[in-house]
């Protein structure tokens, strides 16, 4: 395989540039409250007994606005791609509700948790397992289109070639399997295929992070500019806060099961409230040499605790620099500062 | 600094493969000084840790060849040395630190033990002075309670922290060299702070030369003194750190700064990547391996593979036209770079 | 990550093992024998002639003749058949519930995974061969009288005549052997399944909202095929091995019915004292089983090779 092929796709696919998602009171596509998921940790045989939780997930609220890009970042195990995968109900929630244009997913099952399926789709991580291997990559695009009888036979395929097409691989590709393909090329598969049901939501989770440097701005690039096309809104999950200040509208932090701190893109970078937030700022290198002369790191001690047993009262007073006595005992509450700016601190 | 420490030339490695000859590394020449720290950057398939690994005689042989090529570390050639010699220079003088600090640790053993070992086995050291020159290794990559956490197992240990005992280990013989294999790529931003944080701190402190592999252009732009930026298994550019970001004269160093999102940029400023893909390194093109991909090219690139080309001071560039990157990257990528004065 | 080998370069790497390349030519021989055993046999296997035993191998009868006047090559030509019906059938039911139970456990899991990975470990508790013997030597009574019964009740001739022909004998050796064969498939099949149900591309085909089934038949099982494929041929082995076992010990196929573990039995207690007169009596048999023994594992090892390259 020798080429990536043009980025730029011809030919807009079939109906589809239509961004009016259906919403609810607040004018969000999606409203998100008090989440929690909680993997239990059982014991025994054949009588399991729940012996602990791992709260992956532990009570969060945002919403989602059509059109944008909600960037969810934050360091490994602290819950970001449980939350996406929650709330895409791969996983069920143990708590809380789901409102995704107006209907609780979370209280949905069956059928027509299948006819939802539709209307969201998910972008993964890493593109060599997100295929499968048994498949064409027809196959795959055209599953969906099978699931939810859009299309069949001849419009099958030609729907399938106009999709290889959007996201800039030669239609010609549909009888090839995965593994003939280069990293970047699978995960432009991958968005294919969640493209092909005509979602309205997409979560991307950490859809570059497997990918080389020079491959992930063609992937970024191609995510940008279907979303102008399709109208499509974003749950971009990464740990990467460079690329997430890149993509994204909105930005919220998570730390330990729960969001700490959410704004918008600009606003959290130039006026970060919470600790945490301000140690992941000043930790993200910047390439370029000059910068990073005259930067001031915050080193946090220790590592992230475990979420079997969150510290009591805020989760990051175990490695908080300005933490207060009444950090240990009394979590914050989430509370809005000013224009739709989150944070959940004591100290702020 | 200024006594040349590592001095690698023309080196080329190889791997049979049942697709043919793997071209991993294809005449690679640079020079280390004494306390000096060098960056390798590239991607994956770049012959970036191929080299390094190369230097260290950690090459599969086979699969792999060293098909030409001097390694002069102390103005000896490593290349050249029986095992049991080589042996004694790994861990000794010159140090490596890989990417995975979980597959690094012998999980059986305490971490005290695998660090007394390589004390008592190259220093000599009796078990008690090992044990306390371990304690101080670790309090040195600031592990807390040092003492007590000898005894402890790697499953123990978290990811950063093993990383830091690996870091700890690998300079327990306080080695001239240290290689250091994309350390803090599997861990987190805030982890890898502090690692980094570690290291520059030890290396002033011990006056050791590093060599830092990473894809990462942000972390290696605030600890390099020196970059070599590679592509499918050559030295496409190499200068000095400051140099390199702010006047870069090869396309793919271009293409690579144009791709990677700031954070101190806005939203949405243009990210200008680089299209397709690095060539096959079974059949590598007879010119400009970055020919395909490359906005510069022509004839002359297809016909004849550029070597590296003084283009400022202590400022090399494997591209033929290298005067007209200059004019016109900042278009391109619709970004300002600064133009420090040209040698 | 290790794409999957097209179809050439898989035979290209099972063609390189010699051994292997010997198993498929014996289990085609073998095969061939049983499908085409009545065109080959020269004689009818169970026709005695007492005016000819114990003949050594000559051109009439080339593998000589038993105590009754039997001709052995025909007698091994069709215990080839019994020990190819029991193998297709036993690998069949194995299968079929292996694959099913095994994905139900793994793709389900809570208790249907519970109820039925207790029941693998249980049927795992004892030594295998015993287990089987113990089952075959219970079973089989009772099966007859209740054959017989349900034959007597219905008014069926044709099920007392098919209990007293002896095939009732294959029923007692098919259940038995497969009362233990989906155990191990399932346990294999359920940890393959186990391990890749929390693969992005199955989590993909939930979010497409891909029914369970069609994810257990497109998504899961295709993707561990490799491993069940090298269970399967060296199970086979075991269940030629386990036939001949069962038959030898009496409490398998009987006469009537040929079988090389009849045969071996017949002639290990008759010749070894003679020994070593009429020695091949019992090593051609003997080899040819052991032949089809080894093949199969020999193919399997071949696969095993073949479908996971990093193992070289």
């Amino acid at each position: 395989m020798s080429t990536e092929t043009q980025t730029t796709p011809p030919a807009p696919a079939t109906g589809s540039a239509q961004a009016n998602a259906s919403t609810d009171a607040n004018g969000a596509i999606l409203s998100i409250r008090n989440l929690k998921k909680y993997f239990p940790i059982t014991q025994g045989i054949i009588f399991q007994k729940k012996v602990a939780d791992v709260k992956a997930v532990d009570g969060i609220s945002f919403d989602v606005k059509p059109g944008e890009t909600l960037g969810l970042v934050g360091e490994s195990g602290c819950g970001k791609s449980t939350t996406g995968r929650t709330i895409l109900q791969l996983y069920r929630p143990t708590e809380g509700s789901v409102l995704f244009e107006g209907k609780d997913l979370a209280t949905l099952k069956g059928e027509e948790l299948r006819k939802m399926r539709s209307n969201m789709q998910m972008i993964f991580q890493d593109p060599y397992a997100s295929l499968n291997p048994r498949m064409t990559v027809g196959d795959i695009i055209a599953e969906p289109l099978e699931v939810h009888n859009i299309a069949k036979g001849k419009e099958k395929k030609e729907r399938v070639q106009e999709l290889l097409q959007v996201v800039g691989l030669n239609p010609y590709f549909i009888n090839r399997y995965p593994h003939e393909f280069s990293g970047g090329q699978r995960q432009r598969i991958g968005i294919a295929r969640a493209l092909a049901v005509n979602p309205d939501f997409i979560v991307c989770d950490e859809p570059i992070s497997a990918l080389d440097v020079s491959i992930q701005a063609q992937i970024v690039n191609l995510l940008e500019e279907l979303q102008e096309r399709f109208g499509l809104t974003y749950l971009f999950i990464a740990h990467d806060l460079s690329v997430v200040r890149h993509i994204s509208d909105r930005i919220a932090v998570m730390y330990l099961g729960k969001i700490v701190e959410l704004t918008d893109g600009h606003t959290l970078y130039a006026n970060p409230l919470h600790p945490y937030t301000r140690a992941l700022l000043s930790a993200v290198p910047i390439p370029d040499p000059l910068i990073e002369e005259k930067r001031e790191r915050i080193i946090l001690v220790g590592d992230v605790p475990s979420p079997v047993n969150p510290p009591k009262g805020c989760r990051f007073h175990t490695r908080c620099p300005l933490a207060i006595p009444i950090c240990k005992e009394v979590a914050p509450e989430w509370r809005d500062v000013g224009n739709g700016h989150f944070v959940e601190c004591h100290v702020v | 600094m200024g006594n040349i420490l590592l001095d690698v030339r023309n080196l080329r490695t190889e791997f049979a493969t049942q697709d043919g000859v793997v071209h991993a590394v294809n005449g690679v020449t640079f020079h280390l000084e004494e306390g000096e720290t060098l960056g390798l950057v590239g991607e994956s398939g770049s012959g970036k840790s191929v080299s390094m690994l190369t230097v260290m005689r950690l090459i599969p042989m086979p699969p792999g060849r060293i098909a030409s090529g001097e390694v002069l570390f102390q103005g000896q050639d490593l290349l050249k040395l029986g095992d049991e010699e080589m042996r004694q220079i790994r861990g000794n003088k010159i140090a490596m630190v890989f990417q995975d600090p979980m597959t690094s640790l012998n999980p059986v053993l305490t971490i005290g033990t695998q660090i007394t070992e390589a004390l008592e086995l190259h220093l000599g050291m009796n078990k008690d002075k090992a044990r306390k020159r371990a304690a101080e290794l670790l309090k040195m990559v600031n592990i807390p309670e040092a003492e007590r956490r000898l005894d402890d197992y790697p499953h123990q240990f978290s990811g950063g922290m093993r990383q830091r005992v690996m870091i700890a280990m690998g300079l327990s013989c306080s080695p001239q060299l240290l290689i250091a294999d994309e350390p803090t790529t599997a861990l987190d931003v805030t982890i890898q702070a502090q690692i980094t944080d570690i290291v520059k701190r030890l290396k002033n402190e011990l006056g050791m030369s590093i060599i830092w592999i990473t894809h990462d252009l942000g972390v290696i732009a605030g600890l390099a003194d020196r970059i070599n930026v590679m592509y499918s298994g050559y030295i496409v550019e190499t200068a000095p750190v400051k140099e390199l970001f702010a006047n870069p004269l090869h396309p793919y160093t271009v293409g690579l700064l144009g791709s990677i999102p700031r954070l101190d940029e806005g939203r949405r400023e243009k990210l200008t990547p680089i299209e397709g893909l690095p060539p096959d390194l079974v059949n590598l093109p007879t010119g400009c391996p970055f020919y395909d991909r490359c906005k510069f090219r022509t004839e002359k690139c297809l016909q004849e593979n550029p070597p590296l080309m003084s283009v400022g001071v202590k400022h090399w560039s494997a591209c033929w036209h290298y005067e007209a990157v200059r004019e016109q990257r900042d278009a391109i990528l619709g970004r300002k770079f600064m133009q420090p004065a040209a040698a | 990550m290790n794409p999957r080998p097209a179809w050439k370069e898989t035979w290209r790497r099972f063609a390189r093992n010699k051994p292997a390349l010997l198993g498929l030519l014996i289990i085609a021989l073998l095969l061939f024998t049983a499908l085409f055993a009545p065109l080959l046999a020269p004689y009818d296997f169970s026709k005695t002639n007492l005016d000819n035993v114990e003949k050594p191998p000559s051109a009439e009868h080339l593998l000589g003749t038993d105590a009754l006047g039997r001709d052995m090559l025909s007698r091994i030509i069709y215990g080839a058949r019994s020990v190819v019906f029991v193998i297709i059938v036993v690998a069949t039911i194995s299968l079929t519930f292996g694959l099913l139970l095994g994905a139900m456990a793994g793709y389900f899991g809570g208790l249907s995974d519970t109820l039925i990975s207790r029941l693998i470990d249980f049927l795992f508790a004892f030594p295998d061969l015993l287990f089987i013997f113990f089952i075959a030597a219970t079973i089989k009574p009772g099966i007859v009288t209740q054959l017989r019964t349900i034959a007597l009740a219905n008014q069926w001739p044709w099920l007392t005549e098919f209990v007293r022909s002896g095939y009732a004998d294959y029923l007692v050796v098919i259940i038995s052997l497969s009362l233990l064969g989906w155990a191990g498939l399932a346990r294999l099949v359920r940890g393959q399944i186990l391990a890749l149900r929390e693969k992005e591309f199955v989590l993909s085909a939930q979010l497409v909202g891909v029914s369970n089934w069609r994810i257990i038949t497109r998504y899961l099982l295709p993707n561990s095929l490799a491993p069940i494929l090298v269970a399967i041929s060296m199970g086979l082995g075991g269940i030629a091995l386990s036939e001949g076992i069962l038959a030898y010990l009496g409490i398998g196929l009987q006469p009537p019915n040929p079988s090389w573990g009849i045969i071996l039995s017949d002639h290990v207690v008759r010749y070894w004292r003679t020994w070593p007169e009429m020695i091949w009596m019992i090593f051609i048999p003997f080899i040819i089983m052991a032949a089809v023994v080894f093949a199969f594992n020999f193919v399997g090892d071949g696969l095993n090779e073949a479908l996971n390259p990093e193992l070289q």
